[in-house]
């Protein structure tokens, strides 16, 4: 039986995410203690806003070790979205050098803006080239995803990058460690396009 | 690479029908007239049908939208039955709101007046939910010898700021992004107002959404071409005309602009 977690540590767009994975089909509940991952087969980690607030907010939630047992020990479907994404990494540079939750390396680093070629914040619709098949997308196969992010996840260490995006530099779009999953994009706010993404992690 | 974006514009004014006040669509011209269209809910489903891009949602009565339990029920609504980005305002009087607003489904915030008036909402919101998340919406009219003149309160107030400036000071102390209104092109069709968007676009680094008098398909290539814009927003063309943003689209893809062209 399929139930997607989302954890809700207040710092996060989390009705979307819920909507999105309702209209799938799937049951959601929203997990605010580790106690209540039990039954949950997904969890969401989303997140909103500046890095180290995400970061200070997910600690301050308890549900951290339980979490890292989840990911890395007991290797379940984890999917992070946007920050969810970045608080993988092992620092993030955001309003000052922060440290990660290091699952997949790496460093989050500003995208640098070029005049009007390159604006930053990178906001809208942007093509995601997969290097992995991933649910319904092929190895090669291209999809548009809506983004909306200052900061990118550039050079993951331990996991794979299995999707690509370019605004100005190349960065990731989608990073995979086994059955954890991240993106930078947002896949609850992309048509079509997101919910096959979703439908992807589902299969996991 | 990014994509150039169609942005349909939902204005939403409370009406009484019968016993009950309800949220419905409208349109306005000049920022004056208003035409009421139908339901906010059934028309942003069918701009998503249409590949609409994102959706701006804006309140245009003189209520505060934080505590205005009809909108944030349509706000609502809108994030569970669409699956795109909301940009929502009109009547946001504090960075408390922007927290009510994106807990009810909202993604950005569109801030206006509020800014204006107190342009530290711009650092404060810009801290606590990134600038990804404040939208600073600039209505403007033109004095008599053509200097754009910022005006606010739904474009009734004249105030000294230029345009230019303030569109500098607010992506200074964080905007997002910058939305572009030219009251007078409201609803007109005439066209938009590419040479200040150009100023303004050129000179920043953030993207800037372009709205304000799409009368025909051209202006929108006008639009991405002449006036840089990243994203141009149009209430009444979508509403009315026999247009939609499918259409649209492939006119601004055969223009040569790289523009969304599948889901």
């Amino acid at each position: 039986m399929t139930v997607v977690g989302i954890i809700d540590y207040r710092a996060g767009n989390i009705r979307s995410i819920r909507n999105a994975f309702e209209h799938i089909g799937c049951e959601t509940r929203l997990v605010t203690d580790a106690a209540e991952l039990n039954g949950v087969s997904h969890v969401v980690l989303p997140g909103v806003g500046a890095f180290a607030f995400c970061m200070q907010r997910l600690s301050e939630s308890g549900m951290l070790p339980a979490l890292e047992r989840w990911a890395l020990v007991e290797h379940r479907p984890l999917l992070g979205i946007c920050v969810g994404m970045q608080l993988m990494a092992r620092r993030g540079l955001e309003l000052g050098d922060h440290e990660g939750l290091n699952w997949m390396g790496g460093k989050v680093l500003p995208l640098v803006a070029n005049g009007a070629r390159v604006r930053v914040p990178h906001v809208g619709w942007n093509d995601v080239t997969f290097a992995e098949p991933f649910g319904a997308f092929t190895a090669d196969s291209k999809a548009d995803f809506y983004f909306d992010h200052s900061f990118a996840f550039f050079d993951p260490e331990f996991g794979e990058t299995i999707g690509r995006c370019t605004h100005g530099q190349d960065f990731a779009a989608v990073v995979r460690r086994g059955n954890v999953v991240a993106a930078q994009f947002h896949p609850e706010k992309s048509q079509d396009a997101g919910i096959r993404f979703l439908e992807g992690f589902l299969a996991l | 690479m990014l994509k150039k974006r169609l942005i349909p514009k939902l204005l939403i004014q409370h009406r009484q029908i019968g016993s009950m006040t309800r949220p419905v669509l409208v349109t306005t011209r000049q920022f004056d007239q208003s035409f009421d269209v139908g339901d906010p809910v059934s028309q942003a489903k069918i701009y998503q049908a249409q590949m609409a891009d994102e959706l701006i949602v804006l309140n245009i009565d003189r209520t505060l939208i934080g505590s205005d339990k009809l909108l944030l029920g349509i706000i609502e609504r809108l994030a569970s039955e669409t699956f795109m980005p909301l940009a929502v305002g009109g009547g946001v009087s504090s960075v408390e709101d922007f927290g009510r607003l994106l807990d009810h489904g909202a993604d950005k915030v569109v801030i206006n007046t509020v800014a204006a008036k107190n342009p530290d909402i711009i650092d404060a919101a810009a801290s606590q939910f990134g600038a990804q998340c404040v939208v600073v919406s600039i209505d403007y009219r033109r004095d008599a010898d053509g200097t754009p003149r910022v005006h606010t309160d739904r474009a009734s107030r004249r105030t000294e700021r230029s345009v230019v400036e303030w569109a500098h000071e607010a992506a200074q102390r964080g905007a997002g992004e910058i939305v572009l209104v030219d009251a007078d092109r409201d609803g007109t069709g005439n066209g938009l107002d590419c040479a200040l968007c150009a100023e303004v676009a050129y000179s920043l680094p953030i993207p800037v959404i372009l709205s304000g008098g799409c009368g025909i398909a051209s202006h929108f290539s006008d639009g991405f071409l002449d006036g840089g814009a990243e994203a141009i927003s149009a209430g009444t063309f979508f509403a009315f005309r026999d247009q939609n943003p499918i259409q649209t689209r492939s006119h601004v893809r055969n223009s040569g602009i790289d523009i969304r062209m599948e889901t």
